[in-house]
Order: C-alpha cells, then structure tokens, then sequence
C-alpha cells in the first residue's frame, strides 16, 4: 500500500492525468446517481400540501414544513413499532453472539474430532434450504405465529456467519491458550478470559451482520405477524407507504399541511436515519467481515 | 459409519471415556447450537414431507394421508408453475448479466483515484444503500417512479406524458435490475477493493518502471490479478440463482405486474401461506430447494477447480 501510494511521486503523463479525471467523473456522477434518489425523498417529506399536490418537488423541499414529520412523530403511531425493532435487535444480537461463539469454540478445535462432522451439519444448512410452508407451519407449532420472538429465534445463526467466528478462532494464537491450560484453566474459563477478550474486532463484525438482518428483516414479519401492535418498524413502514389504516383519513382533513405523500416520504427517511447514525461504526467493521467469511480457512 | 467415527475418536484421546472426561465442556457448549440448528433448520427441511401428503391441518405434518406424487404432477401440468421458473431464471439472469459487472469495474475505477478523500468519499456513500431494508428501498422507488415523483417530473419538463411505471409490466425487469445496482454493487465494490488492496504493490512499481500507463497497468495487472476473485463470486451467484430473495420483488412488484415478476419466493409466500394451499405450496418450494442445492453444489465444485480455496468450501 505505502509503495503504491509512493508512485503517486512519478510524474504522471498528460494521458494518465486525463484517465484519472474521466474516472473521477464517472465515479462521482455514479455517488450522485445514488444519492438523488436520498435526496429527493427527504425533500419531499420537508414539503408542503400544496407544492406535493402540485407535483412541484425535486430535489429541494417546497414551502418548507416539518408537518409530516411532526405528524408522523405524535400521531403516526411509529414508536410502538420503533422499539419493537430496537429491542428485538439488541436482545437478537446479544443471543446470536453468544450462541456463535460457545459453537464455533469447539468448532475450531481441530485436534477435537467431532468437530468435523458438525462442520458438515452446519454448512448442510447452508446449502439446503427447507421450503417456506413445512418451515411456516413448524415454527408455527412452536408457538411462534403472533409472537414477539419470531423477529429474533429464526435469526440467530447462520452458517456464514458462524464460519466467520470459527475462521477467527483458528487463527487465534494456541500458546496463550496452552499456557492457561498449564496453570489449571477449565475450557470455558479459557474462552472467555482468554480468547474473548481479544475477539471484539470479529464479534463487532459479526453482530452487525445479524443486527443488519434483524433490524431490516421483512419476510419473518410478513409470515408470521398479522398483530398491529407486534409490528416491527419495517412493516409499519410498509402500512404508512401503502397508505393504509387511518392515514387516508388524515389526507382528508383539510388543515392538515401534508399528503399522504410526503408522510410516506417521511416514513421512509425514518427508517433510513438509525442506519446512519450507525453508519460510521458499520463501514469500520463491514469491510473487515467481507474478508473473512471462508469455510475452509 | 457410526462405529468408524467412535473409532477414530478413541485413537485420538485414549478412550471415550477419557474423550468425554477431557471434552465435556466442548460438548456443552455446542448444545444450545445443535438444537438450534436441529429446531429451526433440520426439522422444517424434514416437513417438506407434506409435499407427499395431503395435508390436513386437524392431522398435522406428521400424520396427514401420503398422496403420492399428485401435488408434483399438479405442479408440472400447472402453467403458472412455467411462469415463475421462467420469472425466476429470467431475473436470474439479468442480475448476473447486468448487476455482476457493476461493482467490479467500479472497483477497478475507484483504485486508480489518487485523492484518499474523495476516494473515501465515495465509497461511503455508494454503501448507504446496501443497509437499508428492501422495504425502504420499496418505498423509494414508488415515490420516485409514481406520479410527482422525480421520474415523472422530469418526463413533464421535457413534454412527456407522465407513467404509472410501476404498473407497467414492460417496465419491472428494468427497475429490477436498477435497484439491485442501486442497492447492492456499493457493498460489491468494497469487496473487491480489499480483494486489490492485497495485491503485490511492486508489481506495479517495476511496470511504472517499464513506462505502463495508468490504464494499462489497470488493465494488465489489476484486472488479471482480480479475476480469480471475480469468477469465483460468479459461480457461487449462479449457484444461489433460485433464491432471488422474498423482500426485494415483493416490494416492488404490484398487482399490475405479477405476470413478470412472480417468482418463487413470492409465489409460495401468495399460494402456500397466504392462500393455506400448503402441500401444493410445499412442492413447489421443494422443486425450488432440489434443484438449488444440485446447482450450489456443482458451481461450488467448478469455483473449486477454477480457483484454489475458491469454493465455499
């Protein structure tokens, strides 16, 4: 990297000089191509009745008001949802990480045979997947139709992201592990005051990838939630886009400054906010995660 | 089986018993896992029984009358069943023909910006949309697409007739494809940048040494240098081709539309959960796991002969 960057030093040709601009061109018209999209909604949902029934919106707000968003904060009955997904995402990834960890310790054992064999049952998982209706109907058994834990049970391990875990610990140095071994350390006592405190790195990795899943999730709700007052927030989400329930009403009062458009607009520009309020800390680890994944390692 | 795997076992730590004595905690601690995995992954896949049976919901999966092959041969004489393994394999396709391409040349163009900042930049925010739902990117593309979107805003201003879009089948395949790119090849282009921050860097040094460009150095060690990676996604994406994800059609796919966007996940989602048609549903879900897991299993096998480690597993 350092004597890449070094070059940089070497006189470029005016061929290069120009290379380099068409590509900052094309790359920076490909950031604003994503970004308008962004943009624009948050425009809209900062807009007022008229200027959305007008049609008048692009990329700036028109006749500036926080009307939809303070409707959608006091009346949108979005809180009851919000921290639905809040708290089904923490408690998912704090489970989730700790079922990884205490499956993925013996798993990088190799000098621990079994591991081998459910390494395959793992990765089975992985390649096969049991069809949505036997699987609708059997955690349905259990209970789980109409049941707060249904956003968090079937998202707590995946055979990706355990490898990941598992992959980290292989490469764990095994002389610190020996030494507390000698000095009369149990396998636990090993895990989690040896190796555990040196894994952040791979569990901040890891649990973003399952709260990622968890706080988006939508299939899960879809199948098993009919409940209003069980709705995640991505499902709310989804009402208040259709424009559903008690919203149509609200386009009918006349006083009201905004349309079902710009409320939906505001819902979803909610629903994007806690992912970049997290953002700086997802960009840190995500990349780390995408190296990592491997079964073989 | 059974009596090798004990074997083996015995050979490596003495007895079983003295196994057990020095692993038990091993065996603890993979409990909680097993279960899991047992609950939620083998004992659904098991239920895909019902595919023989007709399933009666007093009986249960368990004990509901065997029916043979008929839910198999109501399948293939269905013409919707053609509908949706052709929705399928035709978006298939399109996102590996059209989106596959996207994230790896913008990481061959990001490599070569010269400004850390700008480069950084960048990559930040071709990102952002990857970690949004698939609803909220619903969201905004009926906002965008509909009318008094930015889409139909622009057709007026150049004195076009505004267009429900999103009610127009001609155009689902298109927007597709475009917010698979918008979503996705962010995140595509971050993994292939690491992929190439691994690489030599005096390869390069003794090429600027030998008077390559910018671009041929782009083109002649980059990209060869890229491809074993590149082909290797490739395959493992072919190979997961049948499972196109439940959240992003339903999101954007309408009423109007479903004859090209109908695909298996959210056919059996309509018929098998909604409508309660399971043991029909449950076939059609199996054609879908089957053929998914001969075609992950093969491409996981060529990815394994084209590049070393290139497989899964």
């Amino acid at each position: 990297m350092k004597a890449y960057t070094k070059k940089s030093h070497v006189r470029e040709s005016a061929n290069d000089k120009i290379f380099g601009f068409v590509i900052s061109l094309i790359l920076i018209l490909f950031a604003v191509i994503t970004a308008i999209p962004l943009i624009s909604e948050a425009a809209v949902s900062l807009s007022s009745k008229t200027a959305s029934q007008m049609n008048q919106i692009n990329l700036l707000p028109v006749g500036f008001t926080f009307d939809s968003w303070k409707y959608l904060f006091m009346k949108g009955k979005i809180w009851t949802p919000f921290l639905i997904s809040v708290s089904s995402t923490v408690l998912g990834v704090a489970i989730a990480l700790l079922l990884n960890v205490l499956m993925a310790y013996p798993l990088s054992k190799t000098e621990f045979r079994p591991s081998k064999y459910i390494m395959l049952f793992v990765v089975f998982t992985m390649v096969f997947a049991a069809p949505k209706v036997p699987y609708f109907l059997t955690l349905r058994s259990y209970g789980l139709y109409n049941n707060y834990w249904v956003l968090i049970l079937p998202h707590i391990m995946t055979a990706y992201n355990l490898i990941i875990v598992r992959t980290f610990f292989k490469q764990f140095p095994r002389e610190l592990e020996e030494a507390a071994m000698i000095d009369g350390c149990g396998k636990f006592r090993i895990l989690l005051q040896i190796v555990l405190p040196a894994s952040k790195a791979v569990l901040a990795t890891v649990g973003l990838f399952y709260g990622v899943t968890m706080w988006n999730q939508y299939e899960h709700p879809m199948m098993f939630i009919q409940n209003m007052n069980l709705f995640p927030l991505q499902m709310k989400i989804r009402t208040i886009v259709d424009g559903g329930g008690e919203l149509q009403a609200v386009t009918m009062a006349q006083t009201a400054n905004y349309t079902s458009a710009t409320l939906s607009a505001a819902a979803v520009v909610f629903a994007i906010l806690p992912v970049l309020v997290a953002y700086p800390w997802i960009q840190k680890y995500f990349a780390k995660g995408a190296m990592l994944g491997s079964v073989k390692g | 089986m059974g009596k090798t795997k004990m074997k083996r076992t015995e050979a490596g730590s003495g007895n079983l018993k003295e196994h057990f004595k020095r692993n038990w905690p091993y065996y603890v601690m993979m409990l909680p896992g097993i279960i899991y995995l047992v609950m939620f992954k083998y004992i659904p896949m098991l239920g895909s029984v019902i595919a023989f049976k007709d399933y009666s919901a007093y009986k249960g999966i368990w004990d509901s009358a065997w029916c043979g092959l008929t839910n198999f041969k109501k399948l293939f004489t269905y013409p919707d069943f053609y509908k949706i393994l052709r929705n399928t394999v035709v978006l298939g396709l399109l996102k590996t023909v059209l989106t596959f391409p996207v994230p790896v040349i913008l990481a061959l163009m990001l490599n070569e910006l010269r400004n850390a900042k700008v480069k950084k930049g960048i990559q930040t925010i071709i990102c952002i949309p990857y970690f949004v739902s698939w609803v909220v990117v619903g969201g905004l593309v009926f906002d965008i697409f509909g009318i008094g979107g930015l889409f139909n805003n622009v057709r007026e201003f150049l004195g076009m007739s505004p267009l429900l879009v999103m009610q127009k089948e001609s155009w689902f395949r298109p927007i597709y494809v475009l917010s698979t790119i918008w979503k996705e090849s962010g995140w595509g282009t971050v993994v292939y940048l690491a992929a190439i921050s691994g690489m030599d860097p005096s390869l390069y040094e003794s090429a600027s040494i030998d008077g390559a460009s910018r671009f041929q150095k782009m083109k002649f060690i980059t990209f060869p240098l890229l491809v074993p990676t590149v082909l290797t996604l490739l395959l493992l994406n072919i190979g997961s081709f049948l499972t196109l994800g439940f959240d992003q059609v339903y999101n954007l796919y309408t009423p109007m539309t479903y004859s090209v966007a109908d695909i298996f996940d959210t056919y059996v989602f309509r018929v098998g959960i909604q409508q309660a048609q399971y043991s029909f549903a449950t076939a059609v879900g199996l054609f879908q796991s089957v053929v998914g897991l001969f075609m992950v299993v093969t491409f996981n096998k060529i990815a394994n002969k084209v590049s070393e480690d290139g497989g899964l597993w």
